[in-house]
């Protein structure tokens, strides 16, 4: 009895790391070897994909990619931590509406995009790096909000109280107590809203028309509708969208984890 | 007790209580100049007209008339309903045996959890890539293992149904691991004694799912099934990816026609109307599980 269910899990686990890994695994091979190449493990392989992306300009993408993800936790983190920080330890007038930071998320980003594309214009930060970076924080904030929030609870009140007594202020103790207690939770924030930044390809698709200006995954889908059947090339381009991806979600899979959890459970 | 020493202390109360909202007005007032404004200019958008050369005309309840009178948007529609209905159906069961799985105590589950959550880490655009490139009509292996399992080639990419069940794949492929890390957390909180009253009673392995895991992570699957709704109900980005939404408008999602509407044809005032509802459905979702939560809670 004991026996079969060990079979079991390891059939059940065997099962998804084949059908997780086979599809990445696909397209990286796709990436490295010619176009007509369709080896389970190629004998050889080439570079020819990734020296035809570099020549369509794609290292200018993958600067975007870092300019807008970068900038979008350099603007979301100190935002979060502030509006988190009040949330967290006043109490005023208006506070029980904070519980809709939990559903902005839920709303289609897509939809409200219509109206902020004609804003943007209005603005002059159409066509502009800025502006996708601005509705990429926007986005962020609800739910980053929400996470710092909760780690800044999870630290007992007693210590900022001490500090308090002792004539510190409120902001100084955010800065000399809070924040190193609630690093941890502050640096899940920030991977969060990384690899949320680096994954979106919508403000950067609604917000900018030249090819000069878009963002990794942006230029990803101009790929896919544009070269057909290159699925080299194509793979390539995902390759260099996920690969960073992949390194940071491994290296810092704890914290992301519970990032995850924190927004969705409470 | 001296005036300026009054004036002082009601000066430090009122500080003491602006603060909470000076802390968070940068938040409220991005959030309103960016979230709230733009949604409010969305119903103002959808009752009107505009052209390419910007000109609008007020066109009252006219966009919502055409979409309703249109042949296409219910097929939008049902594209999205046979989207959401495929991928919970495939994905929840995934996801429970996945729970399972890393929620034993066997060593190395940690490695499997993590491994387990990849596809979802990933962006929709890029693993829409990957599952082109396997189901891709002329070299992908699914494609030729159809073809030596079934005899004759069988193309996901060319046909309705095959389209329909491509996108679903790849979403249910995506949406499981978000879908076991909530039941899986749900998992922690049974009480091991459960299971072993119920072995010393003779239950077996269904009848445990049955009748402890099934019941005691209500509340994790519901809030599983409400975010993946949401996310399935809204999604462009991978149907569009994969699809474009054809063949025909076979796999025209809901999200797909909006994505369309609004960056291909620029036809802003019906982009609105075909946003609000999407933002009414996903309302709409939201009660509708809200509401069997709160149900089952009472009985």
């Amino acid at each position: 009895m004991r026996r079969i269910r060990l079979l079991w899990a390891w059939l059940g686990t065997l099962f998804f790391a084949v059908v997780i890994i086979f599809p990445v695994y696909w397209g990286v091979r796709t990436s490295l070897v010619p176009n007509a190449n369709l080896d389970l493990i190629p004998s050889s392989i080439t570079f020819e994909h990734y020296r035809a992306l570099l020549a369509a300009g794609f290292l200018n993408n993958v600067k975007n990619s870092l300019v807008v993800s970068l900038g979008t936790v350099q603007c979301t983190l100190p935002i979060a931590l502030l509006a988190g920080y009040a949330l967290a330890r006043f109490d005023f007038p208006g506070k029980r509406y904070s519980v809709v930071l939990l559903a902005l998320p839920l709303l289609p980003a897509i939809a409200v995009l219509v109206p902020l594309i004609l804003y943007m214009r209005t603005l002059g930060l159409y066509n502009t790096l800025r502006s996708v970076i601005l509705a990429s924080t926007v986005f962020s904030l609800p739910y980053a909000t929400w996470m710092i929030r909760g780690f800044l609870l999870s630290i007992p009140r007693e210590i900022e109280e001490a500090a308090l007594i002792d004539g510190c202020g409120p902001m100084r103790a955010l800065f000399l107590i809070d924040i190193p207690l609630a690093a941890p939770g502050l640096i899940a924030v920030g991977i969060f809203s990384l690899i949320s930044a680096w994954n979106n390809y919508l403000f950067s698709f609604a917000f900018t028309t030249k090819r000069t200006l878009q963002v990794v995954p942006a230029a990803l889908l101009g790929f896919i509708t544009a070269w057909g059947e290159n699925y080299g090339g194509m793979n390539a381009a995902a390759v260099v969208a996920m690969l960073p991806v992949l390194i940071f979600f491994l290296t810092f899979q704890k914290w992301f984890i519970q990032g995850m959890l924190a927004g969705s459970s409470k | 007790m001296p005036l300026a020493l009054r004036l002082r202390r009601l000066w430090r109360r009122a500080q003491g209580q602006a603060l909470p909202y000076l802390l968070l007005s940068p938040l409220v007032v991005l959030l309103l100049a960016f979230l709230a404004f733009p949604f409010a200019s969305l119903i103002y958008h959808s009752l009107r007209r505009t052209d390419l050369s910007g000109v609008s005309t007020f066109v009252g309840l006219g966009n919502a008339i055409i979409l309703i009178r249109e042949a296409r948007f219910l097929q939008n529609l049902t594209a999205t309903a046979i989207y959401l209905v495929g991928n919970l159906a495939i994905s929840v069961p995934l996801a429970y045996f996945a729970a399972v799985l890393i929620s034993s105590n066997r060593r190395g589950v940690g490695v499997l959890r993590t491994l387990f959550l990849i596809p979802w880490v990933l962006a929709p655009i890029v693993t829409a890539v990957l599952f082109k490139t396997l189901m891709n009509p002329s070299s992908g292996p699914i494609t030729n293992l159809l073809k030596t399992l079934f005899g004759h080639p069988i193309y996901l990419t060319l046909t309705e149904a095959g389209s329909r069940a491509l996108i679903i794949l790849h979403s249910a492929w995506r949406s499981f691991p978000l879908e076991m890390l909530l039941i899986a957390a749900g998992m922690t909180s049974i009480p091991g004694e459960l299971y072993e009253a119920a072995k010393v009673d003779g239950a077996g392995v269904w009848k445990q799912f049955r009748y402890i895991t099934l019941p005691l992570t209500r509340t994790s699957l519901f809030s599983a099934l409400l975010l993946i709704s949401v996310y399935t109900i809204q999604d462009a980005e991978g149907v569009y990816a994969l699809t474009q939404g054809g063949p025909g408008y076979a796999t025209e999602v809901t999200g797909v026609r909006l994505f369309k509407e609004a960056f291909l044809y620029f036809n802003i005032g019906l982009a609105s109307a075909i946003g609000l509802a999407l933002i009414v459905l996903s309302i709409g979702v939201i009660i509708l599980y809200l509401r069997i939560l709160g149900e089952g809670e009472r009985a």
